[in-house]
């Protein structure tokens, strides 16, 4: 019995006390910019592992002068692109960010670089930290 | 029926299905995934722009190529490249799969105050070789684009940014400079790499 409850002890300690992160990042791809283009994308799914919802307003890039939530769409076959002020996630649920879809539109790099950085801010609060590598967008 | 004459018996089974088969093809009219032939191909519209080099160029710069013609602009990083991709994508396949002529793939600026000749060229340069790209002056290429049914028009953006609406299309001009075909989607390698051969044969 004594056996029992000490590897029990254990076996919280080692793995339930561990919070979950609020918001998860999976599936990301960012672009590289193309040769002398000022601007690439990036794209993931974001997870609010919370139980409020999270308003990503604000993303920022220690490799990008401007970062920007953008949706593309394609409606009566025009191509559109817009910016999204907000990002909403409500509780317990993923956004996509994807191709031809919602998007990070990452804007003027500084310099080059093969890795890039991204904060995400939930208002004012810096939620989560991204880092991926770049991917060349063609051929 | 002894074991020789069974293979024998199989193989013109075979052989007569095939035959079938090559026939009911033969007689089938080909049918386009996306593609859209026009009833009679239109010459393209008149206009005075440049390419990529800066070199002054009419309709003619169409002449003597399929070419695949999408309007969009360089400082789209979503819709843009994804559909150019594509297409040099489904270039490759024809040509791995031996197919004469290849299209060359040409792009039209929907945005020539910031795509100057240069720019077009360092862009439309990830998507291959031997592309075309055209910009020039807005009234020049508004001629080129309403004249094949093209839309376009500047969004106003934040502190300045802006972006461009644009018909997403892809267009077919012919050896002549004839407009000759439209795809509007889906945009997928499959369906370019189906449509084009069956399209530029003529069928
Ligand atoms: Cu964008």
């Amino acid at each position: 019995m004594r056996t029992t409850i000490l590897l029990t002890a254990l076996f919280i300690g080692a793995c339930g006390v561990e919070p979950q992160p609020p918001l998860v990042a999976t599936e990301v791809v960012v672009t590289r910019p193309m040769p002398g283009m000022a601007m690439s994308a990036a794209y993931l799914s974001l997870t609010n592992n919370t139980d409020q919802p999270i308003h990503i307003s604000r993303v920022t890039s220690a490799q990008f002068e401007s970062v920007q939530l953008h949706e593309s769409s394609i409606e009566d076959g025009v191509a559109r692109m817009r910016a999204i002020p907000v990002l909403q996630i409500p509780a317990g649920e993923t956004a996509t960010l994807e191709r031809g879809g919602k998007h990070l539109m990452l804007m003027r790099p500084r310099g080059t670089f093969e890795s890039v950085s991204l904060q995400f801010f939930d208002d004012d609060d810096l939620i989560l930290n991204v880092d991926a590598n770049v991917q060349a967008i063609a051929n | 029926m002894g074991p020789r004459n069974f293979i024998v018996a199989i193989v013109l089974a075979t052989a007569l299905s095939a035959g079938i088969f090559v026939a009911t093809r033969l007689q089938a009219p080909a049918t386009l995934n996306i593609g859209f032939v026009l009833p009679a191909p239109t010459p393209l519209p008149e206009f005075a722009l440049l390419d990529q080099s800066g070199v002054a160029i009419t309709r003619d710069a169409f002449r003597g190529h399929w070419n695949l013609v999408f309007f969009g602009f360089t400082h789209c990083p979503d819709i843009c490249p994804a559909t150019l991709q594509i297409l040099a994508a489904a270039r490759r396949e024809l040509q791995a799969a031996g197919q004469d002529p290849l299209p060359r793939i040409a792009l039209v600026s929907v945005d020539p105050e910031r795509d100057s000749p240069e720019l077009i060229g360092q862009y439309i340069d990830n998507f291959g070789d031997n592309n075309l790209g055209i910009t020039g002056n807005l009234e020049e290429l508004t001629k080129l684009a309403s004249g094949l049914g093209i839309y376009f028009e500047k969004q106003a953006g934040e502190g300045g940014a802006y972006s461009v609406d644009h018909t997403a299309a892809v267009l077919l001009v012919n050896p002549d400079a004839e407009f000759h075909a439209l795809f509007s989607g889906p945009h997928r390698v499959e369906n370019y790499v189906h449509d084009l051969p069956l399209i530029m044969a003529g069928s």
